[in-house]
């Protein structure tokens, strides 16, 4: 019986829409670079990037770093759930123009070894 | 998104009530519950299952892609040596993945997986439903699969299966990503290592690989599995 109860409550823990808590920030992808090309966010927080492609091509957010791959449709806006994460640098770049559109998140705040 | 969550629900639920059971070559490929736009892929897998009886080899090619924001459609043939050393083509498949969220909006992200193969020249087919799961701990994932499948046909006996599979894996570097691989199936639970890796050779092209070592646990006798996967994605 507490093996169901446990299992449940992961199952149900899994469903939640923990974006609701997200803090959202806004980049703009125009003629292939990113603006802000550097965002600072707080660690250990669950983030939503809002990212505005201006250009009229497609463009592929990717990130090994952060774990992300994400298309964004010209013209559109494409959102990026991202965290929360440790205090650090996370890299991310357009696939089809990575010499241009690159950009990186620094997560500042304290670590658990801080606390 | 409804009708969604109560179908994960009712999958879990559903397959929790059954022992984890399913015949044939277990190991195989843990699935990742995400699709990207615009992607094609062609796949090369292959799967060597030695026992004490002998070695049976697996080989499957497939081709396909997405074909909208969040399902992909691939197209598989499957080649096997049994153990008296005959390859030769032996069924087809096809398979349709579901992306259910989008990454990191839930607390863990989903996705669905339904195949359907037909064994070449036999009255033999097996139809597979199930969940995706993968959570992220920090720059570790966890990924889970749950199936649920029926086989059917004059040529097999018609029964219900179903199969568990996790992979653990550490994201070291896009080259090589070192894992922990769990299957289950009827008789056979195995857990062996594994690695994932990716190349990008320009954009829109890129390799990925896999591999596995899985020794099965629950029984004496030899029983272990080396799988091996090539993605290249255009």
């Amino acid at each position: 019986m507490n093996n169901w109860l446990g299992f449940i409550s992961l199952l149900l823990f899994s469903v939640l829409p923990f974006s609701c808590f997200a803090k959202e920030y806004k980049l703009i992808l125009k003629d292939h670079l990113f603006y802000p090309a550097e965002i600072i966010v707080p660690a250990n927080t669950k983030l939503k990037l809002l990212i505005e492609n201006q250009d009229s091509t497609p463009e592929e957010f990717d990130s090994f770093d952060l774990n992300r791959e994400k298309v964004l449709y010209p013209n559109r806006s494409s959102v990026i759930y991202i965290g929360p994460l440790s205090p650090g640098r996370y890299e991310f770049f357009g696939e089809f123009s990575p010499n241009t559109a690159r950009g990186a998140v620094l997560v500042e705040g304290k670590t658990d070894a801080d606390n | 998104m409804r009708f969604i969550l109560a179908w994960c629900l009712t999958s879990l639920l559903f397959m929790a009530s059954f022992n984890v059971r399913a015949d044939g070559i277990v190991v195989d490929k843990v699935y990742h519950p995400y699709v990207l736009p615009f992607e094609r892929e062609f796949e090369w897998r292959l799967i060597s299952h030695q026992t004490d009886k002998g070695n049976i080899l697996a080989q499957r090619i497939g081709l396909g892609g997405s074909f909208n924001d969040t399902m992909s459609l691939e197209g598989y043939a499957v080649g096997e040596r049994d153990d008296d050393g005959n390859f030769g083509f032996s069924a087809y498949e096809l398979e349709l993945r579901w992306q259910l969220v989008e990454q990191g909006r839930l607390w863990a992200d989903w996705g669905a997986l339904f195949e359907l193969e037909k064994q070449e020249g036999k009255d033999s087919y097996e139809a597979t439903t199930g969940f995706l799961w993968e959570k992220e701990f920090g720059r570790t994932s966890l990924t889970m699969n749950a199936f649920l499948v029926y086989e059917w046909g004059g040529d097999i006996k018609n029964e219900w299966e179903t199969e568990f599979r996790a992979q653990y894996r550490y994201r070291f570097r896009s080259e090589f990503q070192p894992a922990l691989e769990l299957y289950a199936g009827e008789d056979f639970f195995g857990i062996g290592p594994g690695f994932i890796g990716l190349h990008r050779f320009s954009a829109k092209r890129q390799l990925k690989w896999e591999a596995g070592f899985v020794t099965e646990l629950s029984q004496q006798g030899k029983d272990h599995s080396f799988r091996l996967a090539l993605e290249f994605e255009f």
